[in-house]
């Protein structure tokens, strides 16, 4: 099954997490269809949460106006292609690691999502292109 | 999100349910403390009917548990659905956190 979404930036009105129920139904109704495991479903939901909001939100926004979301499901992997015109910003690499090793008291309480999306992603892929970053990701319900 | 508590004693047990991502997270945080009082020793979280949770759900839950640590206050967690003690398992949040399988276990624990 396949899905997409696109987005306008900045939106017409609203705040930018006004899309996450947008993402919410999409991969709602690509689960029921492909009958998705609920770890997939949550895994989607998180990773999309995070780079749609990483992107409408964090950084240089200045020159953004539009996110393409394109989503393919194939048994129990979803494919995740994500295009924007922002600035150039590489989630494999410009961000930094969290150690999640740490004890409690000494854990940041930042830096998490771009991790739960490397851990949770895999054949991670970005590349800048016509001023475009693509990323594209596999999520798998369990790994 | 929706929420609901029970105080026994120096026990609070904190019901969360539903959606905690980054449009009501603050909400969270803010529900939350509102609930603690001064004479609870020993907090548990019930996150039975919590459906989804993203990196802001995690955020909040950390800030709270480093916030009781600091107090010497006792803060677990429990009835974990599958795929949120997946995110937990990924985040390493169950390794800094107390995490029970039921609200008994984590009253005894």
């Amino acid at each position: 099954m396949q899905r997409s979404l696109h987005l306008s930036h900045p939106p017409e009105q609203g705040h930018p997490s006004d899309v996450l129920p947008q993402i919410e139904n999409i991969l709602k109704e690509m689960a029921e269809t492909d009958d998705w495991p609920m770890t997939l479903t949550m895994r989607a939901n998180l990773i999309l949460e995070e780079l749609v909001l990483n992107t409408l939100t964090h950084g240089d926004i200045s020159g953004l106006t539009e996110i393409d979301l394109q989503l393919e499901s194939k048994g129990h992997a979803l494919t995740i292609r994500l295009i924007d015109d922002g600035a150039a910003f590489n989630p494999l690499e410009d961000a930094p690691e969290p150690d999640v090793t740490l004890p409690l008291a000494e854990r940041p309480i930042g830096g998490l999502g771009v991790y739960l999306v490397r851990t949770m992603g895999e054949e991670l892929e970005y590349r800048r292109e016509n001023n475009r970053n693509h990323l594209k990701l596999v999520v798998h319900p369990e790994s | 999100m929706e929420f609901s508590h029970d105080r026994s004693g120096d026990t609070l047990v904190v019901n969360a349910s539903g959606r905690v991502d980054g449009s009501n997270a603050s909400d969270f945080l803010e529900s939350l403390q509102g609930m603690f009082e001064p004479g609870d020793q020993k907090i548990i979280l019930d996150l039975g009917g919590l459906e989804y949770i993203s990196s802001a759900g995690l955020r909040v839950l950390l800030m709270a548990a480093q916030n009781l640590d600091k107090q010497n206050k006792s803060f677990s967690i429990c009835s974990l659905t599958e795929a949120v003690g997946d995110v937990f398992r990924i985040s390493g949040f169950d390794q800094i956190i107390n995490v029970f399988p039921s609200v008994e276990d984590a009253k005894q624990g």
